[in-house]
């Protein structure tokens, strides 16, 4: 069976700065991978090059055996590559339930304009219990029909997270979830993480600044440093790691 | 409990507008302004689609009515076809001239956009007045038939009275109307209102943004069509002048008077740009002067026009209400 996500030889560069040189990842199995490294490692613009933002100079990324390298970013979306943003995006004016109701929705425009001509509301009900079930398990079902933009932040991040779980994804990339928010929700956080991913079992690829947070959460970590992968490991294999010491510290 | 309300209140307004004629026999010129407007709510509506659910601008947009306007207007004059179909060819052929332009052009970011389609209504206009084969230059195209009248067996509907022709525009204003609803109520609606707040995640979910982008503005340009090709019914004549590049500017802030992203703005602006000047017979040089004044007030305190206004007036009244019933 191919791995889930397979990277080989993947190059970025801006202007003559190489962000990322021939970077090789491979993700086999299910788990919650952190991938940290200090400032400019490249880790977000990985993010970008694997979901599709940006497109990689060279070098192949395979989705469960298929190469997507030169998909865009809603064809990957489609395909199970799903992310939330550093700065936690969510539809302000929408509701909390339409922000999940919209991550269900089938967004081919063929499917959409019949769907429009027909109004078929396929399986409304079994689609709206299983939005309302979402926000149930990060608190917010309380907030449901309130819109998006009376959310404190911390809230905001956990609507973009089950909104981008309810797309079904194979993979989900959570770029820097623990940013922004209040210290004491730190733990709650955690927990509401591993709840959704005890639930789903998939790739939880997570890049993260907070050390504590990401070591206690991930069970697999990539370290990566001007812009390759310097190592990867059980955390405590990799916080013992003399090569990483010496990359944060140095 | 508030949405069948707020269906009900449009079907209340649409069955009134309907008696207008029956209850008011005499009222011919209020007819006559009321179908102008209709004329402006129909293009309106495409404008809505685009601007007000899809965040993007179109300076252009009666450059399009024009399109649907002439192929009507030909089609009609020369006994080609009756008036439905040429409707719909119209609409045709303006929405496939949107979608040429689109294709192109779609994928500017906003601002240059803008200024494309300033430039697009332009060139049509510029066509219209110079292509004198086709089109009749500046003079236009005179002597558009009304429609045959209708034998509904217990009254027949004369086109050329008044009466009729409001029932006509009236009945085609009420079907672009209903596709606006079904459109803005549908998961492609939906889509289309992640587009305005957030490109960025719309396509983080899965939507393709120019696709969708495409889909709408080739709607939006049909639909001016389908208004240009009732106006130039109602006036029995097509000319350059119907649509240039005041009449989109026109047409832009019939939207944003009426409010932008209300099912309902286009027709509340076009009655209020449209017929109450015309009602208070307000001399043509004024118009823009005073429009010009209510735009500055509405942005300074009703930047979601008068929808926009009511809505949240209803908004307050009903949580005063509701505290009212907490605390009594």
């Amino acid at each position: 069976m191919p791995a889930i996500l397979e990277i080989a030889g993947v190059r970025k560069a801006f202007a003559g700065i190489v962000a990322l040189d021939d970077v090789a990842l491979t993700i086999a199995q299910p788990g919650i991978y952190g991938l940290i490294g200090p400032n400019g490692a490249g880790k977000t613009t990985l993010f970008d090059v694997i979901c599709g933002r940006q497109l990689a100079d060279s070098g192949t990324i395979r989705l469960a055996g298929e190469r997507i390298e030169a998909l865009r970013v809603h064809r990957r979306a489609r395909l199970g590559i799903s992310r939330t943003f550093q700065e936690c995006r969510v539809l302000l004016e929408e509701t909390c339930l339409d922000n999940v109701l919209f991550a269900t929705q089938d967004k081919r425009l063929g499917a959409e304009l019949v769907q429009t001509a027909t109004r078929s509301t396929r399986a409304r009900d079994a689609i709206l219990a299983e939005a309302r079930r979402l926000l149930a398990l990060v608190n917010l079902d309380a907030y449901a029909n309130a819109p998006a933009a009376a959310l404190s932040y911390g809230q905001r991040r956990l609507l973009e997270i089950v909104s981008v779980l309810a797309t079904r994804p194979r993979i989900l990339l959570l770029d820097e979830p623990a940013s922004g928010v209040n210290p004491t929700l730190l733990v709650t956080l955690r927990d509401f993480l591993r709840r959704l991913y005890d639930e789903r079992q998939i790739v939880f690829l997570v890049v993260e600044h907070n050390m504590e947070f990401i070591m206690s959460l991930a069970s697999h970590i990539v370290v990566m440093h001007q812009g390759r992968v310097l190592a990867q490991g059980a955390p405590a294999e990799v916080q013992a790691s003399p090569q990483v010491i010496e990359a944060y510290l140095g | 409990m508030r949405l069948p309300l707020a269906t009900l209140g449009v079907l209340a307004l649409l069955a009134l507008l309907y008696l207008l004629p029956i209850i008011a026999p005499g009222e011919l010129y209020a007819l006559h302004i009321l179908t102008l407007a209709l004329c402006y709510a129909v293009p309106a509506i495409g404008l809505n689609l685009l601007f007000g659910y899809t965040g993007l601008v179109s300076l252009g947009h009666m450059g399009f009515a024009g399109v649907g306007a002439y192929t009507a207007a030909l089609l009609m004059k020369h006994g080609l076809a009756g008036f439905v179909p040429s409707l719909v060819a119209g609409a045709l052929v303006a929405g496939a001239v949107g979608l040429l332009v689109g294709l192109p052009c779609l994928r500017l970011r906003s601002h240059f956009f803008i200024v494309v389609t300033l430039a697009i209504g332009v060139i049509l206009n510029t066509l219209f007045n110079n292509l004198d084969w086709l089109t009749g230059g500046a003079e236009g195209l005179p002597g558009i038939p009304r429609p045959q009248p209708l034998d509904l067996g217990l009254m027949v509907i004369d086109f050329r009275r008044p009466q009729g022709f409001f029932w006509l525009a009236l009945t085609v204003f009420a079907a672009i109307f209903l596709l606006q609803h079904l459109i803005v109520r549908s998961d492609f609606g939906r889509s289309l209102a992640a587009i305005r707040q957030d490109e960025t995640v719309a396509a983080a979910r899965g939507v393709d943004v120019f696709a969708h982008k495409l889909a709408i503005f080739t709607i939006s340009a049909a639909m001016a069509g389908v208004g240009g090709a009732l106006k130039v019914t109602f006036l029995r004549a097509a000319a350059p002048l119907s649509f240039e590049l005041m009449e989109s500017i026109n047409l832009v802030m019939i939207v944003i008077l009426g409010g932008a992203g209300y099912l309902l703005g286009p027709l509340i602006g076009a009655i209020l740009f449209i017929a109450l000047p015309e009602a208070l017979r307000v001399a043509n040089e004024l118009r823009l002067v005073v429009f010009g004044a209510i735009l500055v007030l509405l942005a300074l305190y009703a930047p979601r026009g008068l929808c926009g206004l009511a809505a949240a007036l209803i908004h307050r009244l009903t949580t005063i209400g509701s505290l009212h019933a907490r605390h009594p």
